[in-house]
C-alpha cells in the first residue's frame, strides 16, 4: 500500500513539475544600446542563462538613450512593465524612491558564487539604500582626460601621461599647458565632455575641478558650490575661458575628435570615435588639485522592476548576467562594478584600443572614484542649474556672486 | 534700352534676388543631405558642403542597422492613410460649416476651434490611458486616429472652410436647382474646384504625420513598428550619442515622399490656376 | 423653370411630408461634420476633460499616486512660482515676433511666385525645403552658422564691419535668433496657402484694374488683399496658436536658455510633465495656455469681424 501512495505522489509530483516546466516564461529587458555586437553579447548570456532555466525566452528591447528614461516611465505607467530594464544613473534615486525597483539583495545572496563582496563599495553608492541593493552597475565609467598627442609634441610639451607618470599632472599643470596649447598651434586647448559643458553636462563640467580643490557640490541639503574652495575652482575654470581663452568658450565648436581641441574629458567609451583619427592620442588621469586627486565616476545601473511578471526569475538572470565571469565578457564594453575583475591582468592588458599603461589609470579610477553627486529631484536640480550658471558664463560674471546664485536657485530642491 | 533688354534684365534681378534670398533656406538642408556622407568626425569640423571623403556606405549601413525599410514602410502607410482620412473627414465638415446653414453651427465652430489651442504635450496623457484601455498599446491605431481627430484635422476643417467661403456660389446654386443633392454638390462641384485647398491640406497633412515624434514615443514599442522619426533618433551608438552620419543619411532618405508630394501637390496648385484663368 | 435631373421624377401619388428646409439643412449639416466631430470628441474633448481633472491633483507619473488638491497647481503657477510669469513673458515675445514675420514674408514670396513664370516652380521647393528638413537637422546648422566666433553669420557681419554678438548666450539675441531661425523653417508652408489663395483671386479682377491704370501697389491694395481676407485670418489664427506650441525647435536649439530666456510654455509644460513628471502641474499649465490662446483668438476673429465692416 505505501509503495502504490509513493508511487502515485511521484506521478503527481513529476506531472506537475512537466506542466510547470512546459509554460515557457518570457522575460523582457529594456536597453539603451543598439549596437549589434553588444546585443550579441547580451543574447549569448540568454542563450548561456537557458542551459539552467531552459524554458525562459529573454528579449532585449532597445530604447533610443535620449528619450530612455520618459520611455521606460510610459511603459511603466501604462503597465507594459518590463521585467528588467537599465537604469541612468540619475534616474536611480527617483525610480528607487518610487518603489519601482525590486530588492536584489536576497536573491544575490543566494546565488551560488556571486560574491557580493567583489562589488566596490564606492560603485554601489546610488544602486543601494540602507544597505538594499537596488540595481547592479553594470557600467562604472571614470572620466579620464584625452589628450591630442601630435598637438602636444608640436608644442613641445610633456604629455599627460607622461606628467601623471612623474606626478606632475596637477590642475595648475593642466592650465598652463592648456593656454600654451591654445598660444602655439592655435587650437582650442581644452573641450568639455561632449562639448555641452555649458548645457546638458555642466554637473560634467563642474565636478572634477570642484573636488580636486576638496569641494563638494551638495551634502543632504547643504550646497557647497558658494563654498570657497568650489568657487576657488570654478574661477580657475572662468579664467580659462575668458582671460586665458584656452578653453571652447560657450556656442563655439571645438570638438576634440575632430582635431579642433587638444584636450577633452569623456568615458573610454569614445575611444572608438578615434579610429579614423588623423592624429595620436592617449589618455590620462585627471590632473590633481589642491586637495589631491579626484577621480570621477559615470554610470548606468541594470534593475528589476518589482511590478513585472516575473521578478524573481528576472532578479536571478541579473544574478547571472553580473557574475564574476561574465562581468569579465562584458567589461571590454561596460567596466564593472567588481573588484576582481578590475584589479585583473585581463581588464588592463586584454583592451585592443587603450594600451595598458593608460589602462592602468582606468582601473585606479574605477577603484577610488566617486561617482557624480545624486538627488531625488535631480531633473529640477538640473532645470535650476542651467540658467543660473548661464549667468556664471559670461565675461564680466563675478564668481562669487554668480555661485551664491547657484546655490539659491538649488536649495528648494535638496 | 529695348523693351526685350528690359525684360532680361528685370528677371536676372529678380533670379538673384530670390537666390540670395533663397540662400539661408537651403544651405541647411544641402547640409543635410551632404553630411549623410561625410564620416562622423567630419560632420562637425568645418559646414562644407562637399564630403572630403563620399562615404557612400552609410546609406547601407542605416537599413543594417535596424529594419528601417520596414519602418520607412510604416511612416509611409501612417501618412497616407492619415491624408485621406482627414481630407474626406475635413473637406466634409468644412464644406457643412461653410455653406449649410444648420442650428448650432456657430457654437460647434468655436468649440472645434477650441481643440486648436492645446499642445498636444498634454492631451497625451489621458489618451494614452484610453489606448490602453482598449488594448490598442504598440499598435498604429493612435498614429492614425490622433492626427486625424486631434488639433490637425480641425485645423485641415477650418482651412477647407474658408477656402470653401471663398468660391463663387452660383454653381452650386444652379446645381441645387438642378436637383442635385447636397452630398452631389460637395463631391461634384465643390470638391474639384477646391484642388488647391486640398493639394495644400494634403502636403502639411502628409508632413505632420510625417513628423509624428511624441505619439510614436508614447505609443509604440516594438523596433518592427517604430516610424520615421523614432528610428531616426535611435541611430546611438552604445553610450546614447546619435550617430550623426547615419542619423543625417537616413533623414536625407526620409526626405524623398515628402518631397514627392509636395511636388505633386504643387502641380495640383499650379493647374488649379490654370483653369482658372481660362474661366475668367 | 423647371428641368429634370437624370433620373429625377415628380412624385405622384402619396406625397410624403416635405420636411423644412431649416431641418434638413440641420441633418445634412450635423450629417456631414459627424466623422470628424465622433473622432473630435472621443480623442480631443474626453481627454481634455481629463487634463482639466489632472489638473486639480497632485500626480506623479514615476510612482502613479494621485491627490485631489483642488486649485493649489493653479495658484503655485499664477503666484507663487517666479518662472511662470517669465515663461509667459518669452511665450508672448516669441508670438509677437514670429507671427507679423512669418505672415509678411508668406505672403511676400506667395505674391512673387504664384504666377507660373520662369524659375516659379523652383523657387517655390527651395523655399518649402526648410518644411521638410528635419528639425534636428535645421537646428544644428543654425547653432554652426550663429557661432559667437567663427559663425559665418557673425563672419559676414565682420566683413560690413559689425562685430556679431553671441546670438545664442545672450537671452535676447537668442530669442530673435529662435524666431528668426523658425520662420525660415516654417514659412514654406504658410507659402503655399497664400499661394493657393492667390490662385482663387480671378485674374480678371486684376486686368481689369490694371487696364484702369491701377498700380501695382493699388491693385494689391484695393482687389487682391481684401480676397485674401478670409485666409488671411485662418492663416493669422493657425500660426498664432502654432507659435504658442512650438517646440522641438527650442529644445533643440537652445534648450529654453540662455538664463530661461527662451523657456516658452510648451517647453515648460513638457519640462513639468515629462522631466519632472508632475503631471497635475503641467495639466494646470495646459489649461492657463489654453485659455490665453482661446481669448486670443476670440481677440483675433472679433477684429476680423470689424475690420471687414
Amino acid at each position: 500500500m505505501k509503495v502504490l501512495i509513493k508511487a502515485l505522489a511521484a506521478t503527481a509530483l513529476s506531472t506537475a513539475s512537466m506542466a510547470a516546466v512546459a509554460h515557457a516564461t518570457d522575460l523582457r529587458v529594456t536597453v539603451w544600446t543598439g549596437s549589434a555586437p553588444q546585443l550579441a553579447m547580451f543574447n549569448s548570456f540568454a542563450e548561456g542563462f537557458k542551459k539552467t532555466h531552459p524554458d525562459v525566452n529573454i528579449k532585449f528591447q532597445t530604447i533610443p538613450a535620449a528619450d530612455y528614461t520618459q520611455k521606460l516611465t510610459f511603459q511603466l505607467a501604462g503597465g507594459n512593465v518590463p521585467d528588467l530594464g537599465w537604469i541612468m544613473e540619475d534616474a536611480a534615486p527617483a525610480f528607487e524612491q518610487a518603489g519601482l525597483l525590486m530588492n536584489l539583495t536576497p536573491t544575490l545572496k543566494n546565488t551560488e558564487g556571486y560574491d557580493l563582496s567583489d562589488l566596490a563599495k564606492p560603485a554601489m553608492g546610488l544602486w543601494e539604500t540602507n544597505g538594499e541593493i537596488y540595481a547592479i552597475p553594470f557600467s562604472t565609467s571614470p572620466f579620464m582626460i584625452y589628450f591630442n598627442k601630435t598637438l602636444f609634441d608640436k608644442a613641445g610639451l610633456k604629455t599627460p601621461l607622461q606628467l601623471a607618470e612623474n606626478g606632475q599632472w596637477t590642475m595648475e599643470k593642466w592650465r598652463q599647458d592648456a593656454k600654451a596649447l591654445k598660444d602655439k598651434t592655435g587650437v582650442w586647448g581644452f573641450e568639455f565632455k561632449d562639448g555641452e559643458g555649458y548645457d546638458s553636462r555642466i554637473l560634467h563640467a563642474m565636478m572634477p575641478p570642484i573636488r580636486a580643490y576638496g569641494g563638494y557640490a551638495w551634502k543632504k541639503d547643504d550646497c557647497g558650490f558658494d563654498k570657497p574652495k568650489a568657487v576657488a575652482a570654478m574661477t580657475v575654470l572662468h579664467d580659462m575661458v575668458y582671460k586665458d581663452k584656452s578653453i571652447v568658450p560657450p556656442g563655439v565648436q571645438g570638438d576634440f575628435f575632430s582635431g579642433n581641441a587638444a584636450m577633452t574629458i569623456n568615458q573610454i567609451s569614445r575611444v572608438p570615435n578615434l579610429a579614423d583619427a588623423k592624429f595620436d592620442w592617449g589618455i590620462a588621469p585627471l590632473p590633481s588639485g589642491p586637495a589631491g586627486e579626484a577621480p570621477v565616476i559615470g554610470q548606468a545601473g541594470f534593475a528589476v522592476f518589482k511590478q513585472g511578471k516575473h521578478p524573481q526569475l528576472a532578479a536571478e538572470f541579473l544574478a547571472y548576467m553580473t557574475n564574476k565571469k561574465n562581468s569579465e565578457i562584458m567589461d571590454k564594453y561596460f567596466p564593472p562594478a567588481r573588484k576582481s575583475v578590475v584589479d585583473g591582468k585581463q581588464f588592463v592588458e586584454g583592451n585592443s584600443a587603450i594600451k595598458p599603461a593608460q589602462m592602468k589609470y582606468v582601473a585606479q579610477a574605477i577603484a577610488s572614484g566617486r561617482v557624480l553627486p545624486s538627488n531625488v529631484n535631480i531633473p529640477q536640480i538640473r532645470a535650476a542649474l542651467k540658467p543660473t550658471m548661464d549667468a556664471f558664463w559670461k565675461p564680466d560674471s563675478d564668481p562669487k556672486k554668480a555661485m551664491s546664485a547657484v546655490c539659491t536657485a538649488i536649495g528648494q530642491f535638496l | 534700352m529695348t523693351r526685350r533688354t528690359r525684360q532680361a534684365v528685370y528677371r536676372t534681378c529678380w533670379i538673384l534676388a530670390l537666390s540670395a534670398v533663397a540662400i539661408p533656406f537651403v544651405f541647411p538642408f544641402l547640409w543635410m543631405i551632404s553630411s549623410g556622407f561625410k564620416s562622423a568626425n567630419e560632420i562637425f569640423g568645418q559646414p562644407n558642403l562637399i564630403p572630403s571623403v563620399w562615404h557612400w556606405e552609410n546609406f547601407a549601413e542605416i537599413f543594417r542597422y535596424q529594419p528601417f525599410a520596414r519602418q520607412y514602410f510604416n511612416s509611409i502607410y501612417i501618412a497616407i492613410v492619415v491624408t485621406l482620412l482627414v481630407l474626406v473627414f475635413s473637406s466634409l465638415a468644412g464644406y457643412a460649416l461653410a455653406r449649410i446653414r444648420f442650428a448650432g453651427s456657430a457654437l460647434l465652430m468655436l468649440f472645434l476651434l477650441s481643440a486648436l489651442m492645446v499642445p498636444e504635450e498634454v492631451t497625451i496623457i489621458p489618451n494614452f490611458f484610453l489606448f490602453k484601455w482598449l488594448g490598442l498599446m504598440d499598435t498604429h491605431v493612435p498614429l492614425i486616429v490622433l492626427p486625424v481627430f486631434g488639433s490637425h484635422g480641425i485645423m485641415a476643417t477650418f482651412l477647407m472652410r474658408q477656402y470653401f467661403l471663398a468660391l463663387p456660389k452660383e454653381i452650386e446654386e444652379a446645381a441645387t436647382m438642378d436637383g442635385l443633392s447636397r452630398f452631389g454638390i460637395w463631391m461634384r462641384i465643390a470638391l474639384p474646384m477646391s484642388r488647391p485647398a486640398l493639394a495644400a491640406v494634403a502636403i502639411i497633412t502628409f508632413l505632420f504625420s510625417w513628423n509624428l515624434f511624441l505619439e510614436p514615443l508614447v505609443f509604440v514599442n516594438s523596433l518592427n513598428l517604430f516610424t520615421l522619426p523614432l528610428a531616426l533618433s535611435n541611430f546611438t551608438d552604445p553610450y546614447g550619442l546619435p550617430l550623426w552620419h547615419l542619423q543625417l543619411a537616413a533623414t536625407s532618405l526620409a526626405v524623398i515622399p515628402i518631397l514627392l508630394v509636395y511636388i505633386i501637390a504643387q502641380r495640383q496648385i499650379i493647374e488649379s490656376f490654370a483653369m482658372s484663368g481660362v474661366k475668367g | 423653370m423647371t428641368t429634370h435631373a437624370a433620373g429625377r421624377q415628380p412624385v405622384r401619388g402619396f406625397r410624403a411630408p416635405r420636411l423644412s428646409l431649416k431641418y434638413r439643412a440641420a441633418i445634412e449639416g450635423w450629417l456631414f461634420v459627424s466623422p470628424m466631430l465622433a473622432g473630435f470628441v472621443i480623442f480631443f474633448v474626453g481627454p481634455l476633460v481629463g487634463v482639466a481633472l489632472y489638473s486639480l491633483t497632485k500626480w506623479n507619473l514615476l510612482t502613479q499616486q494621485s491627490t485631489f488638491i483642488g486649485l493649489a497647481n493653479y495658484a503655485d503657477a499664477l503666484t507663487k512660482n517666479p518662472d511662470f510669469w517669465l515663461v509667459i513673458r518669452n511665450t508672448a515675445i516669441f508670438a509677437a515676433g514670429l507671427v507679423p514675420l512669418n505672415m509678411a514674408l508668406a505672403l511676400c514670396l506667395a505674391l512673387a511666385l504664384a504666377r507660373p513664370r520662369f524659375g516659379a516652380v523652383f523657387f517655390r521647393t527651395v523655399f518649402f525645403a526648410p518644411v521638410v528638413t528635419s528639425a534636428v537637422a535645421w537646428a544644428i546648422v543654425w547653432k554652426f552658422l550663429l557661432q559667437g566666433q567663427g559663425g559665418a553669420i557673425n563672419e559676414l557681419l565682420a566683413t560690413i564691419g559689425i562685430a556679431g554678438p553671441n546670438w545664442l548666450r545672450e537671452p535676447n539675441w537668442a530669442m530673435a535668433a529662435v524666431i528668426v531661425t523658425r520662420v525660415l523653417k516654417m514659412v514654406g508652408l504658410n507659402m503655399i496657402l497664400y499661394i493657393a489663395a492667390l490662385q482663387a483671386v480671378p485674374r480678371d479682377y486684376e486686368e481689369a484694374a490694371r487696364l484702369e491704370g491701377a498700380s501695382s501697389w493699388q491693385i494689391f491694395r484695393m482687389v487682391t488683399w481684401p480676397l485674401l481676407g478670409p485666409t488671411t485670418l485662418v492663416i493669422m489664427v493657425i500660426t498664432t496658436i502654432g507659435s504658442f506650441k512650438v517646440f522641438d525647435h527650442i529644445y533643440l536649439m537652445t534648450g529654453g536658455g540662455p538664463e530661461n530666456g527662451t523657456l516658452v510654455l510648451a517647453f515648460y509644460i513638457y519640462q513639468q510633465a515629462f522631466k519632472f513628471f508632475d503631471v497635475g502641474y503641467a495639466s494646470a499649465l495646459a489649461m492657463i495656455m489654453f485659455v490665453m490662446v482661446f481669448i486670443l483668438t476670440l481677440l483675433q476673429l472679433f477684429l476680423a469681424r470689424r475690420n471687414s465692416k
